[in-house]
């Protein structure tokens, strides 16, 4: 199925619209998938790969081969006593060549951390505010 | 089905069971913000009246970590959870977390995941495996064995590493 997964850009900008809906919603989950894309899409399916007598013919593979990066969401259906809106099911994908890996998890990491909000963020006033009394404790205790 | 209670625990056995199973495991990431139900927000406010805030200036100490989580009872509950999966196995490896400022380092394990998925080197081990060629080198016996593994793993990177430490070697003694 060549022609669903789209290219590296548009599945962040997707994904980006995916993390804003869950968050306008106030409710509900993303998921994200990522897994080894064995069968090359330009060919009819049969791996060329298996057919070697090895059985860890797949540890070792000639070339590197590419991953497949999937997000989606749940559908959702009205629940009668709640203000939610009917949410079709959203499903996206993207092929991302071994060359550009790296730049694409620096990417896909910053849209992650944008998209999820809600998550606690670190409780710095507290532990700065708990330092200053035991500094201040000190500070007597000496004195 | 283990649920790992430290992320590096749950990325040294992703990455095993990677290395076992490279086409067939998968890594699913799921980020969900679940509101509370009415009956949970009847019982949190339940439980915050039964076991009050106990006060700071009274004790002195900062309150209990446990009882920050339920300030608001009409709080959405957040996650971060991730499983890595092997259907033929059925090994299922998961961690879970609420923390923010762990977002980016596990999206950053999921991208070195990523790597052995697509059958590339580790960078960590990249350094390492040269490392070891230089060390076996001047050992003799140690040295065709370790090089015969990694030409199976990776055998175009290996011979660029390798090479590169050992000129460096070369030119230092």
């Amino acid at each position: 199925m060549p022609g669903e997964h789209m290219s590296n850009d548009e599945f962040f900008a997707k994904l980006t619209n995916l993390f804003e809906l869950n968050r306008k919603k106030g409710h509900g989950s993303v998921y994200l998938t990522q897994k080894r894309m064995t069968i090359p899409p330009d060919t009819d399916g049969s791996s060329p790969a298996k057919v070697l007598d090895d059985p860890l013919w797949d540890t070792h593979p000639e070339n590197p081969l590419p991953i497949i990066v999937r997000a989606n969401n749940n559908k959702s259906s009205k629940q009668p006593g709640t203000d939610r809106e009917d949410v079709n099911k959203i499903k996206i994908s993207t092929l991302v060549q071994p060359d550009q890996l790296d730049a694409f998890y620096v990417r896909y990491a910053e849209v992650c951390k944008a998209g999820m909000s809600g998550l606690k963020k670190r409780d710095k006033k507290k532990k700065k505010k708990e330092k200053k009394k035991k500094k201040g404790g000190e500070g007597e205790a000496k004195g | 089905m283990p649920l790992f209670k430290t992320s590096a625990e749950w990325y040294e056995q992703s990455s095993l069971l990677l290395k076992a199973r490279p086409t067939t495991a998968r890594i699913t990431s799921k980020y969900t913000v679940l509101k509370p139900t009415a009956s949970k927000i009847s019982k949190r406010q339940k439980y915050l009246s039964k076991h009050p805030k106990p006060k700071i200036s009274s004790t002195g100490s900062p309150p209990p970590s446990t009882s920050a989580a339920v300030q608001d009872p009409t709080e959405p509950v957040v996650t971060f959870k991730l499983k890595t999966y092997d259907p033929v196995s059925g090994a299922c490896l998961q961690y879970q977390t609420a923390k923010a400022a762990e977002v980016g380092r596990l999206v950053g394990s999921l991208g070195r995941l990523g790597r052995c998925m697509a059958a590339l080197p580790e960078v960590v081990e990249e350094t390492s495996v040269a490392a070891a060629v230089d060390a076996g080198a001047g050992v003799g016996v140690a040295a065709p064995m370790v090089e015969k593994d990694v030409k199976l793993v990776a055998p175009v990177v290996e011979q660029k590493a390798g090479g590169g430490g050992k000129k460096k070697k070369k030119g230092k003694k």
